[in-house]
Parts: structure tokens; sequence; C-alpha cells
């Protein structure tokens, strides 16, 4: 049987409890924002200091002499032939390449312009490839305006270029699937001619883990994942992570 | 969302945060019952029964939690239950589900008019008919036109005044009468209250906590809540409603140790009148009277409203496409006619709060495993949980007769836990398959 002590601090927890409820609730209500307010700058800070680095590698990456002057070249070429079309098509692309390089400083951006970017890229390297580069980009128009993060598919693709294409002789192939595979985004990218195996896991495997790692700073309650994989004929990266949509992060 | 949308009525404007979160689950799961169940337990179980309902409460909240996160993420861009129901079951799984979604909705708006009928019965010297009639047109104004939006707003004045008067009342009154004359008239009148050695209050707390578990799995208000709140924080959201709510029963279960202190009572009902009388002040009276009626009324509003979305977005809408004012209009005949009901029920029923609580225990805890079994499977199977929980509610009620009530629950639960179990079992063993190895999906090929 309780005694007169233990009921007594039975009311005095019986009292206390709602009191206790009530304050928790109020806590909640003054500090959430603040709390929100500082998880969100710190989170902010990491993205941006994990995207210089990206920055970093793809500057160090891409914009690497061979490319430039190979591309530089082919304009040329172009100029001397009289081309004037596609000289013009070409400079013009070539210099919404690099504006866009050099003005992307955001944490994330939509697949929209992410594509967008990459479809310049890949029309620069059409004309360094000429016929033998064919490429094909399916995205399902429910994920134009989802996020992805600034350079996550053209990392994939220079990948393609940097350690396939550009070793081995051959129809290169190239194909980009984005789709939503329910609440995920899915982003695929294959190329023909499979990656050389010690180039990937070096060079490739840098830009491979810092997607990883901005994946997690980006979502870090969320499942994601980067895999590689590779056949006789293919090399396929699969990124997946979740399905959020710019309208969502500005709410 | 356009305002004048049936999305709006459904959702509501915004995506809640913790902190409205917490308000919101909190005003739904506040209800008639956690003030009428409150004294009954006190008076079954004892000291440990008060303690442990608001234990099992709380615990299913935070448990819930973990499933809500989930739910969350998983299914995005859906508003009611019906929706997951819609994805993830064949048609013939996803009428069973809605149909027992619909018996228990209906249920748990009847327990709640009956609640605030009891209330008002009680506290109201006016015939119930006059204050039956003011509570449902009330409701009908704020579940049935309002919409999630209106329940919002009036969810923070609700759970003000709950808080308001469960701080108030306690501390006035034991200020007032002093711990140690409630602690002498409770030992002369109602000593088998003290007593903490009492197994059957553990098996009724064991029992409490899956049929609340149940019951907030297949809640359509909570499903509308896990949908409105931002995904990050659906998971803490749910624990720290659970951690509050637990302080409203223990709170109450005090109020009525102090009604009973010293004297005898005819029955748990009469505790509230108890309550009333030992209430020396008009004041404390009237807070009292509104903070039981804000409880029934959120709780009650919230429930008419999911019934609402539900009956439209998920039973109407698949039969024929409905124009904007088509579904107001069907949405506004649905609520009178549940409401006609409910009004008629009131008046010629009188239930008990515990059976109320327990009435359908059995489907509530044979229930479990199907949806968690719906939410955490990613495949498409209707078998599982309709067959489970199938099997548990026709189990549970055949043995009812030979069995107590709680071992009845447990049993419905136990039967529908075995069938999900076998059917992972059985999948498990089909995947680890050499003949499922080989066809397992190969890596993409553009050819």
């Amino acid at each position: 049987m309780l005694t007169i002590e233990a009921f007594s601090f039975y009311i005095m927890m019986c009292v206390l409890a709602p009191l206790i409820g009530a304050f928790t609730l109020l806590f909640l209500f003054v500090f959430e924002k603040r709390i929100d307010l500082i998880e969100k700058e710190k989170n902010e800070i990491v993205l941006e200091s994990e995207l210089q680095k990206a920055l970093y590698n793809q500057l160090n990456q891409e914009i690497q002499p061979h490319f430039f002057f190979n591309t530089m070249n082919s304009i040329l070429s172009l100029a001397r032939l009289e081309r004037k079309e596609e000289l013009i098509y070409s400079i013009e692309t070539f210099s919404k390449l690099l504006k866009h390089k050099y003005k992307t400083n955001t944490t994330f951006i939509t697949i929209e312009d992410e594509l967008s970017y990459v479809v310049s890229y890949l029309d620069i390297q059409k004309i360094r490839f000429r016929e033998r580069l064919d490429y094909q980009i399916d995205s399902e128009p429910v994920v134009q305006k989802a996020i992805t993060l600034p350079f996550l598919i053209q990392t994939l693709v220079e990948n393609a270029f940097k350690h396939s294409f550009e070793k081995k002789a051959g129809k290169a192939e190239l194909h980009i699937v984005i789709s939503k595979q329910e609440s995920m985004l899915c982003i695929l990218v294959a190329n023909s001619l499979p990656n050389e195996e010690q180039q990937s896991s070096a060079d490739a495997g840098t830009g491979l883990a810092n997607i990883s790692k901005r994946l997690n700073l980006l979502f870090p309650d969320d499942e994601t994942s980067v895999d590689i994989t590779h056949s006789e004929d293919w090399t396929t990266v699969q990124v997946l992570f979740p399905l959020v949509y710019q309208l969502d992060l500005k709410e | 969302m356009k305002k004048k949308g049936f999305d709006f009525y459904i959702q509501g404007a915004v995506q809640l945060g913790i902190a409205f979160g917490v308000v919101s689950i909190l005003a739904r799961w506040i209800t008639g019952n956690t003030i009428l169940s409150s004294p009954q337990t006190l008076i079954r179980y004892g000291l440990i029964g008060g303690i442990g309902y608001a234990f099992m409460g709380g615990l299913a909240l935070v448990l819930f939690g973990f499933v809500a996160r989930k739910i969350s993420y998983t299914f995005t861009g859906q508003m009611t239950i019906g929706d997951v129901l819609k994805q993830k079951l064949n048609p013939f799984g996803y009428w069973y589900m809605m149909i027992l979604l619909f018996v228990m909705g209906f249920y748990a708006l009847f327990i709640q008019t009956m609640g605030a009928g009891l209330l008002l019965y009680i506290l109201f010297p006016f015939p119930l008919f006059i204050g039956m009639t003011v509570f449902l047109l009330l409701l009908f104004l704020i579940g049935g036109i309002g919409g999630l939006y209106r329940i919002h707003q009036l969810a923070g004045i609700s759970v003000i005044l709950i808080f308001g008067t469960i701080i108030l009342i306690p501390v006035y009154l034991y200020m007032h009468e002093g711990v140690t004359t409630i602690f002498e008239g409770i030992r002369l009148y109602h000593p088998y209250l003290l007593f903490t050695k009492n197994n059957e209050s553990l098996w009724f707390i064991s029992t409490g906590l899956l049929v609340f578990f149940g019951q907030m799995i297949t809640d359509r208000a909570t499903w509308q809540r896990v949908f409105i709140i931002k995904k990050e924080k659906v998971k803490m959201a749910f624990v720290l409603t659970g951690m509050i709510w637990l302080t409203i029963p223990i709170a109450i279960t005090s109020l009525f140790l102090l009604a009973i202190s010293g004297r005898s009572f005819d029955n748990p009902y009469s505790l509230i009148f108890e309550l009333i009388s030992i209430l020396n002040s008009t004041v404390l009276i009237f807070i009292f009277v509104l903070f039981c009626f804000a409880a029934v009324m959120s709780a009650a509003s919230s429930e008419l409203q999911s019934l609402n979305s539900l009956f439209i977005r998920n039973v109407v809408a698949e039969f024929k496409p409905l124009s904007t004012k088509q579904q107001f209009k069907y949405k506004n005949s649905f609520s009178i006619v549940l409401i006609g009901v409910l009004f008629l029920a009131a008046l010629f029923l009188t239930p008990y709060p515990t059976q109320l609580l327990f009435f359908f225990g059995n489907i509530y805890s044979s229930m479990i495993f199907a949806i968690l079994y719906i939410v955490f499977n990613k495949d498409n199977e209707t078998l599982p949980p309709v067959l489970s929980s199938f099997v548990g509610i026709v189990g549970g009620f055949i043995s009812s007769p030979f069995t107590t009530y709680f071992e009845s629950v447990w049993i419905s639960f136990l039967l529908s836990g075995i069938l999900c179990g076998l059917f992972l079992i059985k999948k498990s063993i089909q995947q680890h398959s050499p003949a499922s190895l080989n066809s397992e999906e190969q890596p993409y090929d553009a050819n």
C-alpha cells in the first residue's frame, strides 16, 4: 500500500506533469524556428564548402588544356571550312557552358537546369566526336522541377568521356535516364565502351565520393545511394535520392 | 493550394512544423474518452492503472512516430490513408480496408458524440436534446464546413484551454485541501486504490497499448496529419506529442482522486459530477466545462473532417469524377447524414466509457500487422494484409465467449501477426531460391 510520502510524490508528479507538457510545447513554439535556422545554416555552410570542392574538381577535370584546345581546334576547323551556322552555334554553346560553370554557386538546382548544362557540354563534345558520339536523354516530365546537386549529372557524363570515350576507339553511346521511383529520384548514366577499371577506381571514384558526400549533406535523414556497375559492354552509374521539388523547399 | 478547392478542405493551408504538428495531434487525441475513461480506469485498476492509462496512450503515439516517418517518406504527395491503400492494394483489398475504416471512423465519431452527450447530460441542467443539437451544429460547422484549416485554428485554443485547466485546477484544489487530507480520505473510503501490487492492471496496460496503437495506426485523421507535417519533422512531432499527451490523463486522474476523497460514489460517471461539486467557484466550473467541451469538439471535428475527406476522395471519386462544386455538395450531404445518425444514437443509447474504449479492440489489434505490412513492404501485395486482418478479427470474435476480453484482443493480434510472419517467410524463401536469383534484373543495358 502506498505511504503518505509516496502518495505526496505521486500527487506532485500529477500536478507537475501538465506543467512540463505545457513548457515543452511553449519551448517548441519559441525555439523551433531558431533551431531550424541554425541547422539549416550549418548544413548550408558545409554544402557550400563541398560545392566549392566540387567546382574545383570540375574545373580541374574539365577545363583542362586538352578539352579546351580540342574544342577550340574543332571550332577553328568550322571557321576554316566556312560552316558559319555551325560555327555560331558552337561558340554560343561553348560560351553557355563556361558561363554556367562560373556562375553556378547554389547548393542545388533543378533537373531541368542541370540538363540544359549537360546538353551544352554534349553539344561541344559532339563537335569533337562527330558521328562517333550518340547520346540520348530520357527525362520524365514529372521530375523536371525536382532538385539535384549542381554538376551531379555533369560529373557522371564527364567520367564517361574521360575514362571511356577518350581512351577507346569505337562507337560512343551515352544514355541518361531520369525517372521517379516511388518517392525517390533515380538518375542513371550509362556509357558503352566500359570504363578502364584502374582509372575509374581513382579519379572517377573521387567524383562519385563527392556526389555521395554532398547527397548525404543535402538529405541528412534520408536514404541516398550512388552505385556503379560494369558489364561487358556498358558502365552504368545509378544515383538515388529523395524526390523533392523546388517549390517544397521554398515553402 | 486554392482556398476554394477540396484539397484545401482536406489539408488546410501549409505544411506544419513540430510545434503546430504537436498541437494538431494533441487536439485529435485529447478526447472525451480521455476524460471519461480516466475515472473508470482509476476505480478499476487503482493509481497504477491511472498512470498506466497515460503511459499506454503516450507510448502508442511515440511508436506511431516511427511508422509515421516511413509513411511520410514513402507515400509523398498523398493526402489520406485511402490514397495509400489505393496505391498498395488491388480493388478487393482496397474496398475491404475502406469498409473497415468507415466502420471504425463512424464508431470513433460515435464515441466522441456519446462522450459529449454524457458530459452535457452530467454538467448541464437542460435536456440532453438541446445540448446535443448545439454540439452537433458546432461539429457540422467546424468539421463539416470549416475543414482542416478551421480545425487548426481552433486546435490552438483548445490545447491552451486544456493545459490551462489541468494546470490550474489541481494546483488550486490540492493547495486548498492539502495532500494529507486527501490521502486520509482515500485510505478511509477507497483503500484499494493505493495498492500497487496489481497484476490485472499490467494486463490492462499491455492490452491497452495494443488497442491504442491499433486505433492510431488506422486513424483517418492521424494519417492526414502525417501528410501535412514536414517529412523530416514527422517522427519528432509524434514522439513529443506522446510525451506531452501522457501528462494529461495523469493530471485528470489526480482531479478524480480529489473528487472521491472522503466520500463514496454511485458509478464512475458521477465522478465528474462529484468533481464539479468540489469546484466551489463558478469560474473554475466554467473553465472545467469548457475544457471538456473543447476536448470532445476538437476530436470529433477532426474525425468528421477525415471521414468526409475519405468519402469524397476515396469512395465517390472511385465511381465518378467530381467537380469542386459537386465535391462540396456531396461532402455536405454526407456530413448531414452522419450527424443525423449520431443525433439519434446519442439520444437513445448510453454506453460505458471503458466499453467504448475497447469495443473494437479486436479489430484495432488485428489491423496493426496489416497496416505495418502495407507501409513497410515494398511490393504491392493484397493477400497478406487482408487475410491476416480478417483472420485476426474473426479469431478474436470467435474466441471472445471462451476468453476474457483482453485475451481475445491478444488472440486477434497474434493470429494476424503469425499470418503476416508466414507470408514474409514464404516471400524470403522465394527471393533466395536459385530460380529467383537467376531471374534477377540485369544491369541497365541500353541495347
